[in-house]
């Protein structure tokens, strides 16, 4: 998506009539942005700013409040696993360290090719298969840690 | 026992609106609408003695009737749907396999409260409920269950989903109302409450995803049936979540005040691999937790704060014999500390110091008077501005006083017992 584009979709939004206050299209509006850009950057901030008619600081300050909007860069596969009880009471935690240690990053980081971001996840709500990883929107429930490769693969992993 | 509100989740598409009217969906809408005053439907909720399943468990026809009373318009109706206490699965279920039910009630009670729009505030990480919410939606305006002159009468409605973005504190009632006006979500002062002074400052009805999906069936088969379901102060079916070292993890639907002891070792098949049980927190993350000894209570509102604990979402997360519960209360109020929304001391400070002593202790280099540091830190909790803090700390109070032996023998032993290494 180009910058021009996504203040086509912004103004689309804006005269959708879901909501009666012109603020409230702010999330719907960073949603955009999250989805078709690697990263909520100021560029697209003000782009809100300007169509929605409220200040940029307001806008900046629910971009950065929310944890599903990424002011920083990610990769193309967010991967979320939940460290949160039932994960962790069922191995979350080595689920983590397995994609970590394969991937050569921390948690909160992005492989140098820009394809994976590895995510520390609060609950999720599918510990029925704790312990539960996303990529992307896609899900994976009772995780091992020998399925942890497959799942990278699935996904262009050519480690 | 006959399921009531999972009838429909094992049916093939039970998502779609043709499978949820071939068992009389929608009927409850076209009954209220034909043939009861907005009144009458209050009334009927209000005999079924429905009280909220978010949480707070707050008497849904009273909300009801006091957002009806108010005379500021438009009135708004939103359904929580942004289910993100830790372990806490069951509005999934009902989102993703039986979405008719919720905004059939939702509907209701809509018709029922003066309201003219609608929001679902779902959280963001149920893309899949999204998809299946919005396709719901677009069914049931086709039918003209939504939109203008819904079937023929003068009662108009719209609704729309509305996505959150990862931040548990918007569950709060008046927290998700400010993230529905496009703002961070902090808490607002009650009183007011949402139902005078909610969205855009109008009356504004907040409502589980659970609780509404118990509204057609109280039409259906009348309040006083429903109120004779489960315990007489609380009654209806509830949906119990239990995750954490039971055989048989899962959605379980029961009678409220049904034991815990049954919910854990009957309907989810007791604990791996036969170990012992050795504590459960039974409504949530910030619910205080229960020892072996403690399970045979009801598992309902009063029975549960009478235990010392609570309700919550109902949310039983069952711990066995080889868990650490320094380790558990520290991963809960590591949780807090991380969704707290900073407004208040408190919580802010509170959770923050509550994890940096639980990770020394458990280390191995906490010191004994740490414990009661923790329950000072605790105490003060108590005065937070919103339900977060004034709930974060009971995981780890709670912990403190009933395994207090286990935590000085981290202090004393210089390690955590349960690890190998
Ligand atoms: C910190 C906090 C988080 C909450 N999270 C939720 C939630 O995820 N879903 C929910 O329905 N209610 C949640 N609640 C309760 C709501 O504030 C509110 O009481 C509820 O949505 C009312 O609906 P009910 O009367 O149908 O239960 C939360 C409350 C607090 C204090
Ligand atoms: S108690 Fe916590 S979450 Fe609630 S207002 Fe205070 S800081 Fe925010
Ligand atoms: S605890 Fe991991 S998904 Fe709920």
């Amino acid at each position: 998506m180009t910058l021009e584009e996504f203040r086509l979709e912004v103004k689309k939004l804006k005269n959708s009539g879901k909501y009666p206050s012109r603020k409230s299209y702010l999330l719907p509006a960073l949603w955009i942005a999250e989805k078709n850009f690697p990263q909520i950057n100021s560029e697209m901030i003000k782009i809100i700013a300007e169509e929605l008619e409220i200040p940029l600081v307001e806008v900046e300050e629910v971009a950065r409040f929310y944890a599903m909007f990424h002011t920083e860069r990610k990769g193309n596969f967010v991967i979320r696993v939940c460290t949160n009880l039932s994960c962790m009471l069922n191995g979350g935690e080595e689920i983590l360290k397995e994609f970590c240690r394969l991937l050569g990053i921390s948690p909160g980081e992005t492989t140098p090719d820009g394809m994976f971001t590895v995510e520390s996840y609060e609950c999720m709500g599918l510990c029925d298969g704790a312990p539960a990883v996303t990529v992307n929107e896609e899900r994976f429930s009772k995780v091992k840690v020998e399925d942890v490769p497959k799942i990278l693969k699935k996904f262009g992993w050519k480690g | 026992m006959e399921k009531i509100l999972l009838r429909n989740v094992e049916k093939e598409n039970s998502h779609k609106i043709e499978v949820y009217m071939k068992s009389g969906g929608y009927q409850s809408l076209r009954k209220v609408l034909k043939e009861m005053s907005p009144d009458d439907v209050i009334e009927e909720v209000k005999i079924s003695g429905l009280r909220g399943r978010g949480g707070a468990g707050f008497p849904t026809g009273m909300k009801w009737e006091f957002a009806s009373q108010d005379i500021k318009e438009p009135k708004f109706f939103v359904c929580n749907a942004d289910e993100g206490e830790p372990c806490t699965f069951k509005d999934r279920v009902i989102i993703e396999k039986d979405p008719h039910a919720m905004i059939e009630g939702m509907i209701i009670g809509a018709y029922a409260t003066g309201c003219r729009y609608g929001y679902i505030y779902l959280r963001g990480e149920y893309p899949i409920g999204k998809k299946i919410l919005e396709r719901a939606i677009a069914e049931a305006y086709e039918k003209g269950f939504l939109g203008e002159n819904i079937l023929g009468t003068d009662f108009s409605f719209d609704l729309h989903v509305h996505s959150g973005a990862g931040a548990y504190i918007c569950g709060e009632e008046t927290a998700l109302i400010e993230s529905l006006e496009g703002k961070r979500g902090e808490p607002r002062i009650k009183p007011p409450f949402p139902v005078n002074a909610g969205y855009l400052w109008k009356p504004t009805v907040v409502n589980n995803v659970e609780t509404l999906a118990n509204i057609p069936v109280i039409i259906e088969r009348g309040g006083k049936w429903y109120s004779q379901i489960g315990s007489p102060d609380c009654p209806g079916p509830k949906l119990f979540p239990v995750s954490g070292k039971v055989k048989r993890p899962g959605v379980y639907e029961l009678p409220m005040g049904t034991p815990l002891e049954e919910i854990i070792f009957e309907h989810a098949g007791g604990i791996v691999n036969d170990r012992k049980l050795k504590a459960v927190f039974p409504g949530g993350a910030s619910s205080s937790v229960l020892t072996p000894d403690e399970i045979s209570v009801p598992m309902d509102f009063p029975s549960l704060a009478k235990a010392g604990t609570m309700l919550g979402s109902g949310a039983i997360m069952v711990l066995d014999e080889t868990d650490c519960i320094v380790k558990a209360a520290l991963r809960l109020i590591e949780f807090f500390r991380h969704e707290s929304c900073g407004k208040c001391t408190p919580c802010r400070e509170g959770t923050d110091w509550l994890v940096r002593i639980l990770r020394r202790i458990e280390n191995g280099s906490g010191r004994e008077e740490d414990l009661e540091i923790i329950l000072s830190i605790s105490e003060t909790m108590e005065n937070s501005f919103c339900g977060l803090g004034m709930a974060a700390h009971n995981p780890v109070a709670s912990t403190v006083r009933k395994f207090r032996e286990e935590y000085l023998n981290h202090v004393k032993s210089g390690r955590c017992p349960f690890r190998s290494v």
